[in-house]
């Protein structure tokens, strides 16, 4: 196989969510209407509780990581979601195609979309709460996106996983897991104020660490971001482990033959 | 002697619930595919071949069994057989919003193609399956027969050595079903390419199929040519007679080379052993009668599922 049609194997998955995706309107919701909301309600609330600068980075840095991290897993999980959804998962799989090229090229394209919705809440934080995300300059901003997009791929994974695991009634997980993953890595407060049995959960959770990393050019503390990147790439190795498990799985059960009845 | 396609020996299959318990799909199936014919999968709803297919094509495990396909070790070399297989189901479904051509160049992206040589294979398929008008269109836009064409144009994309067609006229009218019939025997003339057919028509599997298997409760109960398994089963050529008056069926039983003799009032249909030159004499027992109508219908694969499914 020539390096071009090793490409297009992973392209194939981001130009699949792309089409769909355009000609979603919903899809306008993930990307604008959502990030808004998120965005807004939190920037308010700094205004209304008149907290100081600190505090509304910290806040704010949770808000835009919430959006980013739930707008790039859920791309990831809509390379099954959406065969799923059309019982059109047997055409995907009796492609020579592997887990790897799947995830990956549904991350591409989750990246470009979190890249839009990370490009217009800096903008908008910049303008109407005035928030410089950027200020960090762009090494930093370059790290934690890459945090953000890490977790954002073992969750989508993660969904993918269960889908071929319990079959169709798993979609929910696409939504809650995210959900359970930013309760315990400190979205919008420090993992020191969970119950200690969470708090080692959250010391599990690599987005913590990038969370506490970005945090930190803003409001003075400690991180441990190298202890993220290799949780990070451990997930992300793990994640494609059980994705190939779940996918034989799935062969040796026939859950791929009734996902697509 | 060329490598058979398919070359399956005792594959067994269960499909086991999360919690272990399942029941036994196939059983013990061995059976090969030769090289450049069409090989037809009969058999009643739930005997197996949806399952059997799926395993052919290595988008399912078998628990037991050895599998080569097209030469290959079905288990070692998965990547390289999928790379030169395709197939195409019943009730074809594909991401909804995709147009025709979106489709094709998806799915051809996942088979690795590229550039102009994918642009050329998707506008090749969309004119051998006469999907031009359609070109535009998104898959949910589209009648059942062009989604079943948008199905075999997919599964001819990546130029396939052995193709899987699972009830690929199921749910089709009349007229689109024959066109799709003829598009599958120039499909196999012109590419060169095996074909295994999972079917309920048996027409089809007659028009079509050189060698045909008949499952039942997953397991295989002929293998032959439709020929063959005409002869073998002895069904033979059925004279239905319409007439009036008196004859004595019972005689007509005890010539030799009637199998049977159905009557009902005013109509016998008597099953006629070729090997037997029996015609005449029947005929004259009819003598005494006025015969109205009389027409030989020769038997087909519907009379051997039907033997078979028993």
């Amino acid at each position: 196989m020539s390096l071009r049609g090793e490409t297009n194997k992973y392209l194939a998955a981001a130009y699949k969510n792309w089409i769909i995706s355009k000609r979603n309107a919903f899809t306008l919701f993930e990307l604008f209407f959502w990030p808004m909301i998120s965005l807004f309600t939190i920037g308010l609330l700094t205004r209304f509780l008149a907290i100081g600068q600190e505090m509304t980075s910290y806040l704010i840095i949770g808000a835009i990581s919430l959006t980013m991290l739930q707008v790039a897993q859920i791309d990831v999980a809509y390379v099954l979601l959406f065969d799923m959804w059309s019982k059109s998962i047997k055409n995907t799989f009796i492609a020579p195609v592997r887990s790897y090229h799947l995830v990956f090229g549904a991350l591409i394209f989750g990246i470009v979309r979190g890249g839009v919705v990370f490009a217009i809440l800096v903008v908008v934080s910049r303008y109407l709460f005035g928030f410089n995300f950027l200020a960090g300059g762009p090494l930093p901003v370059l790290v934690f996106l890459t945090g953000v997009f890490a977790t954002a791929a073992f969750i989508g994974m993660t969904v993918c996983i269960s889908i071929l695991t319990f079959g169709q009634k798993a979609d929910v997980a696409a939504w809650t897991l995210s959900g359970l993953i930013l309760l315990v890595c400190g979205i919008y407060y420090p993992v020191e104020i969970l119950p200690e049995p969470i708090q080692a959960m959250a010391r599990a959770v690599p987005l913590t660490y990038f969370l506490e990393y970005y945090r930190s050019i803003f409001i003075p503390g400690s991180h441990n971001v190298m202890m993220g990147a290799g949780l990070a790439l451990l997930y992300l190795a793990l994640g494609l482990i059980l994705l190939d498990g779940s996918i034989e799985r799935a062969r040796k059960t026939g859950i791929l033959l009734r996902l697509s009845e | 002697m060329s490598e058979p396609s398919v070359d399956a020996q005792g594959l067994s299959k269960s499909y086991k619930s999360f919690f272990g318990k399942g029941s036994e799909v196939l059983k013990d199936i061995s059976l090969q595919v030769e090289s450049g014919g069409i090989f037809g999968l009969l058999g009643p709803n739930g005997s197996g071949k949806t399952t059997l297919i799926s395993i052919f094509s290595t988008l399912i495990f078998p628990d037991r069994g050895r599998l080569r396909v097209l030469g290959l070790e079905a288990e070692k070399n998965r990547g390289k057989i999928r790379s030169q297989i395709n197939f195409s189901t019943a009730k074809a479904n594909f991401p909804w919003s995709l147009t025709v051509s979106e489709c094709l160049r998806h799915y051809g992206m996942l088979y690795g193609m590229y550039g102009s040589h994918l642009s050329r294979a998707i506008d090749e398929s969309i004119a051998a399956f006469e999907l031009e008008e359609q070109r535009k269109m998104k898959f949910e836009d589209l009648s059942t027969g062009m989604k079943q064409r948008l199905s075999l144009a997919k599964a001819m994309l990546n130029r396939p050595r052995l193709l899987f067609l699972d009830e690929p006229t199921a749910g089709l009218d009349p007229d689109m079903a024959i066109k799709t019939r003829k598009l599958i025997g120039r499909l196999h003339q012109d590419e060169d390419i095996s074909i295994v057919l999972c079917t309920h028509d048996m027409a089809e599997a007659e028009l079509l199929c050189s060698r045909v298997a008949f499952l039942r409760r997953g397991e295989i109960v002929a293998l032959d040519t439709p020929q063959n398994l005409k002869n073998m089963l002895r069904l033979g050529e059925r004279l239905v007679i319409l007439y009036q008056g008196q004859v004595d069926l019972k005689a007509i039983e005890q010539l030799p080379g009637v199998m049977a003799c159905i009557s009902l009032p005013g109509r016998a249909e008597i099953v006629l052993d070729r090997s037997y030159d029996s015609l005449d004499r029947i005929l004259k027992l009819f003598a005494e009668t006025r015969i109205q109508d009389i027409r030989i219908n020769e038997p087909d694969l519907e009379d051997v599922f039907l033997e078979l499914a028993r």
